[in-house]
């Protein structure tokens, strides 16, 4: 193998189970965002749109659908003769299973990967978030800084700031405390979950780490703080842009409708920061003579004969005629009857809403409604 | 079975969307391009070893089809072939389709597939080749014509055999393959297959736009286009149709990356295409990355692709004779884009 300048180990193992059903068969990176994508495909995007080509993707939770998705990872570039993207899955050695206990384990079980291209520096990513980065500038950033690990935060609002890992910093930005989900935050700028480390630091930490029978193996938690006690130069990178944790139905959901402002602080539309992802090569879409479509996203292979408003339509969804679909997610082929009228909802993969359905929240709620197949025989009890 | 593409075929009938390109490479239906029809039914009836045949502006042709990878053909065993004119003909008249193939028998003599199919660049429709050649087979021919009614489909089945035999033997030039048929109907068994279902041949300014007009009724792109039989075409990242709130779209078939804030009835729009508030576009056709600024009027128009029309501006064509505008194209107030 060649040597790498540095190696990209994406973090996509992770449940998500605050997502409901939508994890139940699938891992969190793998959940459909935006008419189009999956969440990894903007850490995959960013990847490639940084230089970066040779990335790690770690996988464990119901990796069969992310498995296939990423293949050889052409969709992203990321098919290379030397590097490219290898998925990295926990396997079995002569004294056991190696599950991933943690972020950090995760890592360093697959040390031997990151040793093969004995890069000078490794970047962690997460594949939970949504927004666009380009790595290079922070890895810049980390070399001008001579650190040792870098951290990209974002500032959050204060009030929000006891649901993240807030790093406090000195003026200069250097990292002096890590706060895991304070009570009372001394700081706003949150972890984004990207680090960036020297390669030797990361090999050592995650090896004592690795020896520590009471450490929980997770960067946040444990390796972070042992740096900061070992006097390691930990330094922040501010970020500035669109981020989004799509931690739950809701986040999700609003993370959607974010796309439909007027200012789209994401802009899938800008040519020279593509966010690829496998295209299912689909029919152009159908907008049929008595169908409205109005500030929504609608991708290929979509069949619209209803009306749809403020709504996100994924490939392959069929919206029947005198329906009304507002402010809803409807993902790949899901398929939407007559005469139906659906509110503030998520309506996942393959799910038929038979014709007639109404679903909605109650007045006054602004619940989002993550439609299932129980709810819809439940719904169509009450008729 | 192996598949052969005939792309020589050139025609002023479809001037100017030829002007840089070749009839298999005008773009169609939003997001295709005129051979992907063609290719994706040879593909989707198992065929695995596909020759393109093109004789000139085949540069658009070449871009689109890349390594054959959108198509699954980029493969060790079999796959694409691309079989342009050797160079010294340019200055000759037009070679023969036959005398193309002579260039390249080795694609022949190499093959191990006993029949060839050979398939023109320029007819939508739907059809499982594997059915055509076990009829084919059934019936002992030495070479099927596809038809529809009277109409020939310009696709044929022969035996490999036979057509080795000829191009080496046979002194004669065929021009084209209707040629061959009437030649070896002397001393060959020719049978023919009734083809059913939707079939529209693009040979013409007026085909183009009927048939482009045609597939908005679902009875016609419902056939076109059956989840089990896809029509594969080259990808391009873009991320799903914006439609704004002033939006209004009736009656059409739109691709990814568009930005909607205006009118759009019975159109195709293509890739990347943007519409800008107050503009009105009526039975027509907007190719790849064309922009149009507010307040324009556009009625049986096609725009060829990355035209820039300004704001304010009427483009009328007459229903049936559409006024086509020129790939690259630039009219109205001058934009800074």
């Amino acid at each position: 193998m060649l040597k790498k300048k540095c190696v990209a180990m994406l973090l996509a193992g992770g449940k998500g189970s605050r997502l409901s059903s939508l994890t139940k068969n699938l891992a969190k990176p793998a959940v459909p965002f935006g008419g189009k994508y999956r969440i990894i495909d903007f850490a995959l995007s960013n990847c490639t749109n940084s230089g970066i080509e040779t990335v790690g993707v770690l996988t464990q939770y119901q990796p069969l659908v992310l498995n296939s998705y990423i293949g050889i990872g052409s969709a992203w570039d990321l098919d290379r003769r030397n590097g490219g993207v290898t998925v990295l899955p926990p396997y079995a050695e002569s004294d056991g299973v190696k599950w991933y206990k943690g972020t950090a384990s995760a890592i360093y079980e697959n040390l031997n990967y990151l040793t093969q291209y004995d890069p000078e520096y490794v970047l962690i990513l997460s594949g939970d978030h949504i927004y666009k980065m380009n790595y290079e500038n922070m890895l810049d950033y980390h070399i001008n800084k001579e650190a040792d690990v870098t951290i990209s935060v974002i500032e959050v609002p204060w009030e929000e700031a006891s649901r993240f890992g807030i790093l406090n910093t000195n003026s200069d930005l250097d990292v002096m405390e890590f706060d895991e989900k304070p009570q009372r935050p001394k700081n706003n700028l949150a972890s984004m979950g990207i680090y960036i480390f020297k390669w030797s630091i990361l090999k050592e930490y995650l090896e004592m780490d690795a020896r520590n029978p009471y450490s929980s193996h997770d960067f946040g938690k444990d390796v972070i703080p042992l740096l900061l006690d070992e006097k390691k130069k930990l330094i922040a990178y501010p970020f500035q842009g669109y981020w989004k944790d799509v931690g739950t139905v809701k986040s999700l959901w609003e993370a959607n409708m974010d796309l439909l402002c007027d200012k789209d602080e994401l802009n899938l539309f800008d040519s020279s920061w593509k966010v690829y992802s496998v295209n299912p090569n689909q029919p152009p879409q159908y907008i049929a003579p008595n169908a409205c479509v109005v500030e929504s996203l609608v991708n290929e292979g979509c069949v619209v004969e209803g009306n749809v408003e403020q709504s996100v339509l994924f490939p392959g969804v069929q919206i029947g005629s005198g329906s009304e679909v507002k402010k809803t997610v409807v993902m790949p082929t899901a398929k939407i009857g007559s005469n139906v009228y659906i509110e503030n909802a998520i309506v996942p993969s393959d799910i038929e809403v038979p014709d007639g359905t109404i679903i909605r929240p109650t007045k006054g709620s602004e619940e989002v409604i993550l439609v299932t197949q129980e709810l819809i025989e439940s719904v169509a009890k009450c008729i | 079975m192996l598949g052969i593409i005939d792309a020589c075929t050139n025609t002023t009938a479809l001037q100017p969307l030829t002007f840089y390109r070749s009839i298999a490479a005008i773009p169609f239906a939003g997001r295709y391009r005129l051979i992907d029809f063609t290719l994706s039914n040879m593909v989707n009836s198992g065929i695995s070893s596909v020759a393109i045949f093109p004789r000139d502006r085949y540069r658009a042709l070449m871009d689109h089809i890349g390594s054959g990878k959108e198509w699954d053909l980029d493969r060790k065993r079999d796959g694409l072939f691309i079989f342009p004119p050797m160079t010294s003909d340019l200055h000759l008249e037009s070679p023969s389709l036959f005398t193309q193939f002579r260039y390249h028998i080795d694609y022949f003599l190499r093959s191990k597939q006993e029949y060839v199919l050979i398939a023109n660049s320029y007819t939508i429709c739907t059809v499982d080749f594997d059915h055509v050649l076990q009829r084919h087979i059934a019936s002992n021919a030495d070479i099927t014509e596809m038809k529809q009614g009277d109409k020939s489909l310009n696709m044929y089945i022969i035996n490999k055999s036979i057509l080795v035999d000829i191009l080496q033997n046979e002194s004669h030039d065929f021009y084209t393959i209707k040629e061959l048929v009437r030649y070896m109907a002397q001393s060959h068994r020719v049978e023919k297959y009734e083809h059913h279902g939707y079939t529209a041949e693009i040979s013409s300014l007026d085909a183009y736009y009927k048939t482009s007009m045609e597939i908005l009724s679902p009875d016609v792109w419902k056939q076109l286009f059956i989840n089990e039989r896809p029509v594969f075409t080259k990808v391009k990242d873009e991320p799903p149709t914006r439609y704004a709130k002033k939006a209004v779209v009736k009656n059409s078939m739109i691709a990814n990356g568009c930005v909607i804030e205006g009118h759009v009835e019975n159109s195709i729009i293509f890739r990347g295409v943007k519409i800008g508030k107050g503009t009105v576009v009526k039975n027509s056709i907007v190719m790849q990355k064309g922009v149009i600024l507010e307040n324009s009027v556009l009625e049986n128009v096609v725009l060829d692709k990355d035209v820039k029309i300004g704001s304010n501006e009427t483009l009328l064509g007459e229903s049936g004779l559409p006024r086509v505008i020129a790939k690259g194209t630039t009219q109205g107030a001058l934009m800074k884009s």
